[in-house]
């Protein structure tokens, strides 16, 4: 089941958006260009190291801030449409509360906000194991509460997309483990999920598909499954380790780590690299495959993209 | 729009600012009569004090109705109005309820709380002096002859519409000067400046006619300062004539004075829904 609307517009779409602030010399371009769909029933991560736009660009998805260029659509609308901000629960800066009244009031008065009676208010608490300190008021709440009630109002609605910005801030390893089980579930539920984050191992274990965005633009879009393909690559350990790594050198790219090769190659190439290395008379201690995690794909590209 | 006042009510009925500036004025009240209650009770009863008439034992029971007006009160109203418009940036909660609701319905809803519960405190603490007046006639000095219910709901009734124009001049300037500067200390600092001016505009009048007598003389008529004194002189019988010069005085009528500080009003309303629907929230 798929939240996105009959004619097939999906739950979120950027097409070339861009934020500049200020003018003149000191003008300083926040986003650029970013384009993007998140559809209905997957988990869509937006992947980016501090100050990358990730926020911003979300600020203008819910209409918080006006985009300098470009357009941002919720459900083939544009995102100044009142009925269709209303299907979007949303979760900016971890949570932000009115610090002198309780949990449950401040979802009370989100709840009068957006024009219901507060009827789910018991059940996201629940859903989000906050019921016990419900009657507490917001200020002394800790960052993982607040985090949490502020999913909790995120679900308040039963949103059809929801936009989650760093969700796992300030959460412990249970909190993070209950998110995750949280999100998916969403998922299967048909929602659309658009979160943002830099923990990236969340991410590779949440997401369905991932956008990497860096100093403002969006470096690649993928599903996790392609973002990991890419990365392919065979750890090598091999005698004499020189030897073995100017035979290669020539036909595939090679880093040394830690007494071993790293060949960028894929699994099916394995033989031909034995081949070359027993012509260069090098003795092969180990080849297997050298998973790289998400995290290291986007160390990598952030890292090509400065360069 | 129903919903997004409650929520907003919900939101402030238990605020600290709103027990301080707001229902400050029933709960003074209360104290008060409940004192004078009391001393009434134990006072050594002396030679009785003369008949008050009834016209002016009327007038004097609606003078809580010019609190409101004066500069004290003014100052209680910006600084609610604050609270309740800058409130929001401070505790960086736009971003919570903007995506539920258009923006102006968001300002629309504060007005009317803010007004709704000045209204409510100020009508509740008028109630309290005049059940307060009625308990310490039993004490001493009974209500004049020729005091009837009807005479005094009217009077009540008259004082309360008059002191309905400059809470809604304040809020409208506290709203507009909130959403300008985004802070809750610069919005009680600028309202109390345009107190301040208020006060002191006849001596500005004064003083720049020397120098520019035409262009004073518009900007006493343009600006709402003397607008909104006139307004308080009106409501005692007769409107208020400012001297500019030994030749020169601005006399306006009740409903001109009305005219243009609705205009200002209006404009301070429209200029804060304007700005806010195009503000970034960050």
């Amino acid at each position: 089941m798929s939240t996105d609307e009959p004619g097939g517009a999906p739950a979120l779409e950027l097409r070339a958006l861009g934020k500049t602030y200020g003018r003149g010399a000191g003008a300083k371009r926040a986003v650029d260009d970013v384009s993007l769909t998140v559809r209905g029933g997957e988990v869509y991560g937006f992947l980016g190291p501090n100050g990358a736009g990730k926020s911003t660009t979300i600020r203008m998805a819910l209409g918080l801030i006006r985009p300098s260029d470009g357009d941002a659509l919720l459900f083939g609308r544009p995102v100044s449409d009142r009925q269709a901000l209303r299907r979007v629960g949303s979760l900016v800066d971890g949570g932000t509360f009115y610090p002198f009244l309780s949990g449950r009031d401040n979802l009370r008065v989100l709840a009068r906000t957006q024009g219901h009676d507060g009827a789910r208010i018991e059940a996201v608490l629940e859903r989000v194991d906050l019921a016990r300190d419900a009657k507490r008021k917001v200020k002394g709440y800790s960052t993982g509460m607040k985090q949490r009630l502020g999913v909790a109002a995120a679900l308040l609605d039963d949103p059809d997309l929801v936009i989650l910005d760093e969700p796992a801030n300030g959460l412990d390893a249970a909190g993070i483990q209950d998110m995750r089980t949280l999100l998916r579930g969403l998922a299967a539920d048909g929602k659309a999920v658009f979160l943002s984050s830099h923990l990236l191992h969340e991410v590779e274990q949440i997401c369905d598909r991932v956008a990497i965005v860096h100093k403002g633009q969006l470096l690649r879009e993928a599903t996790v499954r392609e973002m990991l393909d890419q990365g392919e690559a065979l750890r090598i350990e091999a005698e004499p380790l020189d030897a073995a790594a100017a035979a290669l050198e020539g036909r595939w790219p090679v880093e040394r780590i830690a007494g071993a090769l790293k060949v960028r190659a894929r699994r099916a190439e394995a033989p031909a690299i034995v081949r070359t290395l027993v012509e260069a008379s090098a003795d092969i201690f180990h080849m297997g495959p050298d998973d790289q995690s998400l995290e290291e794909i986007f160390l990598t590209m952030t890292r090509d993209s400065d360069a | 729009m129903l919903d997004a006042v409650r929520a907003e009510a919900l939101k402030l009925r238990r605020h600290r600012a709103t027990w301080m500036m707001v229902w400050i004025y029933p709960i003074a009240i209360t104290l008060i009569v409940a004192g004078m209650l009391v001393y009434g009770a134990f006072r050594a009863h002396g030679v009785p004090a003369p008949a008050q008439p009834a016209l002016e034992w009327i007038r004097e029971s609606t003078t809580l109705w010019k609190l409101p007006a004066s500069p004290p009160g003014r100052f209680l109203i910006a600084g609610f109005c604050a609270v309740v418009f800058a409130g929001e940036y401070g505790w960086n909660t736009w971003k919570l309820i903007i995506p539920a609701r258009a923006r102006w319905q968001l300002i629309a809803a504060k007005w009317v709380v803010a007004l709704g519960f000045l209204t409510i405190a100020l009508i509740a603490a008028d109630l309290i002096t005049l059940i307060g007046s009625w308990l310490g006639s039993f004490q001493g000095d009974g209500i004049p002859a020729g005091v009837t219910l009807a005479a005094v709901l009217e009077a009540h009734w008259q004082a309360g519409a008059h002191a309905l124009l400059p809470i809604v001049y304040t809020i409208a300037f506290a709203g507009l000067f909130a959403i300008l500067t985004q802070s809750i200390l610069a919005t009680v600092i600028l309202s109390i400046a345009l107190v301040v001016i208020e006060g002191l505009w006849p001596l500005i009048g004064l003083f720049l006619h020397q120098y520019v007598p035409a262009l004073t003389e518009t900007l006493v008529r343009v600006l709402p300062f003397y607008h909104l004194a006139n307004l308080k002189t009106w409501a005692s019988g007769a409107g208020l004539t400012m001297p500019l010069g030994p030749d020169a005085v601005v006399s306006m009528s009740w409903g001109m004075s009305f005219a243009v500080l609705m205009g200002w009003i209006l404009a301070a309303a429209a200029a804060t829904q304007l700005r806010f629907l195009r503000q970034d929230l960050n």
